[in-house]
């Protein structure tokens, strides 16, 4: 089971992936804006 | 769209960096992106503990990676890349996810707040000539190194590939919103 993380979103709100699992996720990680 | 097609997996998208939710949210309104843009700036909440933490980089920014995870939150397939440079084509990544055969679900535009673009953000049409010129690099070096390996043969390629899926989408979002950027 993957860990569950809580960050900030765009908005500047709290993300959690707990909360946002019920449909898969696909994470993107990326070096930062460019 | 691409990304419709991965709400038709079952599958919504989340980018996450170490940027603030101000850069973030740039990013967001500059590439019109339909998902999520999330902050981990110390790489403590995701990126250090999903082992994506670039060790070759001073500031330990995020390696470039996919990682998808099921609704009972396992992972079901990772990719790394090898550096900056690749990233593993769309059509890949979505055959994994159609492959979790999950109902269609829904994503929510981002909303942004506040948005502030960091010193060296490039604007769309920067963006198209920066793909353009890292063609026509790749092609060349492929072309001149060829006769080493087939790797380097088959890497110019990819990132060839590469280059024109992403001047295309940006040829296409410039279609889209001429005026903001």
């Amino acid at each position: 089971m993957v860990a569950d993380f809580t960050v900030v979103d765009q908005e500047g709100k709290p993300w959690s992936l707990s909360k946002n699992l019920d449909a898969a996720a696909l994470l993107i990680f990326l070096r930062g804006d460019w | 769209m691409l990304h419709e097609r991965f709400l038709e997996a079952g599958t919504r998208l989340f980018a996450i960096s170490i940027d603030s939710s101000e850069r973030n949210a740039a990013m967001v309104e500059k590439l019109l992106l339909p998902f999520a843009y999330l902050s981990d700036p110390d790489r403590t909440e995701v990126i250090g503990p999903y082992g994506l933490a670039d060790p070759k980089d001073v500031r330990n920014i995020a390696l470039p990676a996919v990682v998808l995870v099921t609704p009972a939150a396992e992972e079901a397939f990772r990719f790394v890349s090898r550096d900056f440079a690749e990233r593993l084509p769309e059509e890949k990544i979505l055959d994994q996810a159609v492959n979790l055969g999950l109902q269609p679900t829904t994503q929510e535009r981002p909303l942004t707040a506040n948005a502030q673009p960091g010193p060296r953000s490039l604007s769309a049409e920067q963006l198209r000539i920066y793909y353009r010129g890292a063609r026509f690099a790749a092609l060349a070096m492929g072309l001149r190194h060829a006769h080493f390996s087939d790797e380097i043969k088959n890497d110019s390629k990819a990132y060839v590939a590469e280059m024109d899926r992403y001047t295309a989408a940006i040829e296409q979002l410039m279609s889209r919103s001429p005026h903001s950027i």
